[in-house]
């Protein structure tokens, strides 16, 4: 079977990934953060040695790195941290459920408003999409920095100087940018989230929320973090107040080789092998009038998504999947996007190649769908 | 050689102390925080240095720290 469904989990993982997983079984099975014996203590400095590693390739001090259990979670971490108290929240057209869903829920219990910004070919008009929707009681911006559907790259640092001329919270969704494109903090994020299993290639149940401290979180969830332990109060402190309960020490440290074998071989590498092969496998559909390519003159993560005639994309991904390739139709968990697209009811086929892809195999992919 | 006990706000801050002690040519130790430091969990420094100098330290990185003792 040949995996072109990394953009939902990078699959294979790179050789140092699985061989610290294996070491983390074996040799760091400790407690991090709840004891002082040595074999907690291990566990404890190998956890700290990948937030140290995070913090570098985004550009965060130390303590401002959390990890989470995927993008999802920093997600509704971050939306209801600054949104639990009411206000107005502007979303893009392009987000996964992660960020609409949350959304959603805290408009039916809190109040809260929130708008839909749409996106348009031309960048200079979704940022004015944006600014047409902020209002007095707008606290934040949150969208998605490259969708998990098309592959679309929104202006997030365009979006994130708006934010900073107006006095907004800006959250990122960067889980499909992360590791393919240079996101740092100073491209205006406060909070950057991702997951760690896609294309920073660590483990499944790994994510992140990093933040620059401007704004402090409310919690959704309290319990253990190893210090202040005789109050009742969450401590206040960076990361322990978004880290409540055990960790998820092997897939950190699982994580903490992802980032490495990103930061070596650079995501700028990493991103021109993925374009070539997209183009590549646009090259060959783009022939037959029967396949639909969801580009625009726009930029994009090598996300490519189509449809063949009016097929459903899960019939096209069944049938793919009996011939060997692993790619993903449906909705994406992303209603939002599709309903942007117009592919609702058909949804997409979503090819999204790794590193270890290679030509042959988007060949043998491409002559698979040509044939249906 | 002076020796100084100080109690961090977190284990993460214990561990960044550790990094930047040990770049300072600083022997350090992350430990359990001792019973005459403070009550509950929490994690303190054990510095092979002078109080005034690793407290310094720690002030020129805004690393918070609590209470401290040299020994």
């Amino acid at each position: 079977m040949i995996n072109f469904d990394n953009s939902a989990s990078s699959f294979p993982k790179p050789l140092s990934v699985r061989n610290a997983v294996a070491a983390a079984v074996t040799r760091y099975g400790g407690n991090p953060g709840r004891s002082g014996h040595r074999i907690s203590m291990q566990a404890a400095e190998k956890v700290f040695e990948a937030r140290e590693a995070a913090a570098a390739f985004f550009g965060a001090e130390t303590e401002n790195v959390a990890f989470t259990a995927n993008a999802t979670f920093a997600l509704n971490m971050a939306i209801k941290g600054i949104m639990q108290y009411g206000g107005h929240i502007i979303i893009s057209g392009y987000e996964h459920n992660a960020v609409s869903r949350p959304v959603y829920a805290l408009s039916q219990s809190r109040g809260v408003r929130f708008s839909v910004a749409d996106v348009d070919a031309d960048d200079d008009v979704t940022v004015k999409n944006f600014e047409s929707l902020i209002a007095r009681d707008t606290k934040c911006i949150c969208c998605t920095a490259a969708s998990n559907v098309t592959g679309r790259i929104l202006p997030y640092r365009r979006i994130a100087e708006l934010c900073a001329r107006r006095g907004i919270c800006f959250i990122g969704d960067c889980s499909q940018a992360a590791g393919l494109l240079d996101i740092k903090l100073s491209d205006g994020f406060d909070f950057i989230c991702t997951s760690g299993q896609k294309a920073l290639y660590g483990p499944s149940g790994t994510g992140l929320l990093i933040t620059n401290g401007r704004y402090p979180l409310s919690t959704i969830i309290e319990g253990g973090t190893g210090t202040n332990s005789a109050m009742l109060e969450q401590p206040a402190e960076m990361p322990e107040r978004l880290e409540s309960g055990t960790l998820n020490t092997v897939g950190i440290i699982g994580l903490r080789e992802g980032i490495r074998f990103v930061s070596e071989k650079t995501p700028s590498a990493i991103l021109a092998h993925e374009h070539r092969l997209c183009d590549r496998l646009i090259s060959r559909l783009s022939r037959s009038s029967r396949i639909k390519i969801f580009r625009m003159e726009a930029k994009y993560v090598p996300i490519v998504a189509f449809n063949v005639g009016e097929l459903n994309s899960h019939v096209v991904s069944t049938m793919l999947s009996e011939k060997g390739f692993a790619l993903r139709g449906g909705l994406h968990c992303a209603a939002l996007a599709h309903n942007s697209l117009g592919t609702l009811s058909q949804g997409a086929v979503r090819f999204s190649p790794s590193v270890f892809n290679t030509s042959a195999q988007v060949d043998m992919l491409a002559d698979a769908v040509l044939s249906l | 050689m002076k020796k100084t006990y100080i109690a961090m706000t977190s284990i993460t801050y214990a561990y960044k102390a550790k990094t930047l002690f040990e770049r300072n040519g600083i022997h350090c130790d992350v430990i359990r925080t001792p019973k005459n430091l403070g009550s509950g969990c929490g994690y303190s420094v054990a510095v092979r240095a002078s109080s005034e100098q690793a407290l310094a330290l720690l002030d020129k990185h805004n690393i918070p720290h609590k209470s401290s003792y040299e020994i």
